[in-house]
């Protein structure tokens, strides 16, 4: 016989399992459905989404210290969620083209009647036209309804700072746009 | 003022994430005005319609592909930047260890290759062996970090030489420590006899992340309740990280390895 005896097992549980199960939970009846929304509106692609969902999720529990000293995790979820498809469509290079064909075919799953739909696609479709950052300025300003103080607070940018972003997105897309 | 509320402040409202009185005026406002009502009950229906879609065992086992996934890629990170740690980490192990020798001029083993049993203290050493699972039964290494396969357990051996009394605790990535040998008490009188021993039985770590492992021989016995104190303020002092931890303050001399759970 060779190596060592066969060993009894000592099985030391993952402590932290029946933690981790409970927060999923909360995290799915309070966030699930946004973050998804979120993920669908930029891959306009339901099964990436959701790989894309599950990828923002990971993160939460991997970075639960954080995440827990969040004054506000639904901020928090989307700012992840939103980097997260955006880097997934700029790391995919020429496939903006693709992405922008998909863009007739795909309706948002957005709210607040037509004409929100309508500023919703509009976005969405400029995005490619423009940096990393106004990118999600324009995103949160837009398509969440956050104020310039709050999407300054998420991007960590001064609120002129996130203005002229926003006011440069508006002259590629109109008068629908603009920043109040 | 708008007349409406945004639509993120309603959002927050359905995340149950505004203060208490603004929740309450939010709510008001949006019973009665039609378009904010829509808007909140939009946020209710598509949680609806996702959990209809998605039942929380499939999102839940989602998730924790992801994690898998996620853990996965870290290693190769981390690899870079932690390998120059782990040889700060044993060079303070050698210093610490090879005075006394020195000063006695007495015999100094030479540094073990990497990849080998750890030899920490004249014939004292070290050894994590992995087994159990598919791949066969290795040493793991104690200057990068050890991938364990599915299934796979641990065992740890020590030759103690000098030394008196042997503990080993684990630390995860959260900083959760688990007193291994032994659970609790002071740690174990040596085994009688020279050579390398094994503390009985495997060890599996369930699961994912990361995992320190360390095995500590001292002259005299330690609590286990203070070994695992000192452990957490390592992990502490490490900014949280475990895989930057500092050998624990103890007397003694120790080894610790770097488990990547699957």
């Amino acid at each position: 016989m060779t190596g060592p005896t066969p060993l009894a097992l000592k099985v030391v549980p993952s402590r932290s399992n029946e933690d981790r199960r409970a927060v999923l939970r909360e995290l799915y009846v309070k966030y699930g459905g946004s973050v998804r929304e979120r993920c669908r509106y930029l891959l306009k692609d339901a099964s990436r989404a959701e790989d894309a969902m599950h990828d923002v999720f990971a993160r939460v529990i991997v970075h639960g210290d954080s995440f827990r000293e969040e004054a506000s995790p639904l901020t928090w979820l989307m700012k992840i969620a939103t980097h997260h498809c955006l880097n997934q469509l700029r790391s995919e290079g020429a496939a903006w083209k693709k992405w922008f064909a998909r863009d007739e075919a795909a309706r948002s799953e957005g709210h607040g009647g037509a004409e929100a739909m309508e500023t919703r696609d509009l976005v969405r479709k400029l995005l490619a036209r423009v940096d990393a950052e106004t990118q999600a300025a324009a995103i949160h300003y837009h398509v969440d309804g956050m104020t310039l103080e709050e999407v300054a607070a998420v991007l960590g940018r001064s609120v002129p700072t996130v203005r002229k972003r926003l006011e440069h997105f508006a002259e590629l897309g109109g008068e629908e746009l603009s920043v109040r | 003022m708008s007349a409406h509320e945004s639509s993120w402040t309603l959002r927050r409202l359905h995340a149950g994430e505004l203060p208490t009185q603004e929740a309450h005026r939010v709510r008001e406002h949006a019973e009665a005005c039609e378009a904010c009502g829509a808007t909140l009950r939009s946020f209710v229906d598509a949680q609806a319609a996702f959990e209809a879609e998605v039942p929380f065992e499939g999102f839940e086992a989602g998730v924790e592909r992801a994690r898998a996934r996620q853990a996965a890629r870290e290693p190769a990170a981390r690899a870079q930047w932690a390998r120059p740690l782990m040889a700060v980490a044993a060079s303070v192990l050698v210093l610490v260890l090879a005075r006394p020798l020195l000063e006695s001029g007495g015999r100094a083993d030479p540094v073990p290759p990497p990849g080998t049993g750890n030899r920490i203290k004249g014939g004292a050493g070290a050894e994590l062996r992995i087994g159990g699972g598919v791949d066969p039964q290795r040493v793991a290494n104690t200057d990068a970090p050890e991938a364990l396969q599915p299934g796979e357990r641990v065992r740890l051996g020590y030759t103690a030489d000098a030394y008196r009394f042997v503990a080993a605790l684990s630390v995860d990535a959260q900083g959760e420590v688990t007193p291994l040998y032994p659970e609790s008490g002071d740690s174990l009188a040596v085994e009688p006899g020279a050579g390398q021993h094994w503390l009985p039985e495997s060890v599996e770590f369930t699961g994912a992340g990361t995992e320190r492992v360390v095995l500590v021989l001292t002259d005299a016995p330690v609590s286990m309740d203070a070994l695992s104190d000192t452990a957490r303020k390592a992990f502490t002092a490490a900014g949280r990280d475990v895989t930057r931890m500092a050998p624990l303050d103890v007397p003694g001399a120790q080894t610790q390895w770097i488990l990547l759970k699957p």
